[in-house]
């Protein structure tokens, strides 16, 4: 092997690039040095060529695996909008406890209403990410350890998610019609499937490192309107525990066809989404003035 | 001269005339810009592994000589971006060309 492929695999190897592709550039390089031998000092330094493959390749993952994220995390929003839509149908919700096991019912139920949104928030900041940089051909690493990351929480959350809508049918198997618990289950399956996909597809290449620096930007960069959030933190938790209170009676009374039902339902919907904010922008705080910029 | 900024259009352009691999795609950008481009060969295998990735070529392996060779052709979509590229350097050309003059 000539002393340029030695150092080219050993720069790629140690930039993360997969083995399978590593051995793809190596061959196609060699196979240039066949041609003509003298075209070695042509080439150009393998340290470049190494830094130029992974930077473009971390880059064109993340915003990959954000996309597929996206997807699988649709898929799971279907799932979960068709188990609710439909649970009117199958005898309606059973209360808290009327399941086999209170102590699965209760954190079965929040996380039914917490993962899905954060899946939501975290997936669409990754995925609007990946699509504002999409004519980006590097990215600094920071974003791309950003974009991965906000993937990974958003494909965590989802599988939580899916996991909940299975134990929730699985405990309310004596009160809900057999068809909604064959329903729920399969739904969940199927977009568990996906997400598991996708989050594989995330560890297999979380390795690739571009050494390209630069900061990766905050939640701000993405969506603008949010520094009136930062700015008025108090009255943005009030407004969007009300528009959360009320879309989730709209949403549960309709699904119930009770209001009493749906004003419970958007109740603890607002208070779920009014404190999970502030506690959000509490956090962002605490990590600006720790001197770090806010990541998610 | 630097023509980093116009390889990937150049590079399609080649690959319009029909599959290359890396070492002939070096040698056609070399021969048919007369010398004129200060370009380290290495450099156009991450531009083919980039215009695959986005979809405008496509390739797979051949033997050489006892050697594995990828070989890079044109997509339906790269046959578009070509044709887009040329109008928008011919667009650019000649506006240079008119200020020049």
């Amino acid at each position: 092997m000539s002393a340029f492929l030695e150092r080219l695999d050993h720069e790629l190897t140690s930039r993360g690039v997969r083995r399978s592709l590593r051995r793809r550039i190596e061959l196609e390089y060699a196979d240039h040095l066949a041609c003509d031998s003298e075209s070695e000092t042509r080439l150009g330094d393998p340290g470049d060529l190494a830094k130029t493959f992974a930077a473009e390749l971390a880059a064109d993952d993340a915003r990959r695996v954000a996309r597929n994220a996206f997807i699988a995390l649709a898929l799971a929003a279907l799932a979960l909008v068709i188990g609710q839509l439909t649970i009117g149908a199958a005898g309606g919700y059973p209360g808290y406890n009327s399941g086999l096991s209170t102590a699965l019912a209760v954190p079965t139920i929040l996380t039914i209403l917490i993962a899905p949104q954060i899946a939501l928030v975290a997936g669409s900041l990754a995925a609007w990410r990946a699509l504002r940089t999409r004519g980006s051909r590097r990215l600094p690493d920071a974003e791309v350890a950003l974009i991965r990351r906000r993937s990974a929480i958003a494909t965590g959350a989802g599988l939580a998610t899916c996991a909940a809508m299975v134990l929730y049918a699985t405990d309310h198997t004596q009160q809900m019609a057999g068809w909604w618990v064959a329903l729920q289950i399969g739904l969940a399956a199927v977009a568990a499937l996906a997400l598991t996909a996708a989050a594989l597809q995330a560890r297999y290449s979380r390795h690739t490192v571009g050494a390209v620096p630069g900061p990766s930007g905050g939640i701000v960069d993405d969506v603008p309107a949010l520094g009136l959030v930062a700015a008025h933190p108090r009255a943005a938790c009030v407004v969007a525990a009300i528009s959360a209170a009320a879309a989730g009676t709209m949403l549960g009374g309709l699904a119930e066809r009770s209001l009493i039902e749906g004003l419970e339902r958007g109740v603890f919907e607002g208070l779920v989404v009014g404190v999970c904010l502030a506690v959000a922008l509490r956090l962002s705080t605490g990590l600006a003035a720790r001197g770090r910029a806010p990541q998610s | 001269m630097d023509p980093h900024g116009h390889l990937d259009g150049m590079l399609l352009a080649i690959a319009a005339d029909g599959p290359v691999h890396g070492y002939a795609a070096a040698q056609a950008l070399a021969q048919r810009s007369g010398g004129v481009f200060d370009l380290p060969e290495g450099t156009i295998y991450p531009a083919l592994h980039r215009l695959e990735r986005a979809g405008l070529l496509q390739s797979g392996w051949s033997t050489a000589s006892g050697r594995r060779r990828r070989v890079y052709k044109l997509t339906a979509r790269g046959k578009r971006a070509v044709d887009r590229a040329r109008g928008d350097w011919r667009r650019f050309s000649a506006a240079v060309e008119s200020v020049m003059a």
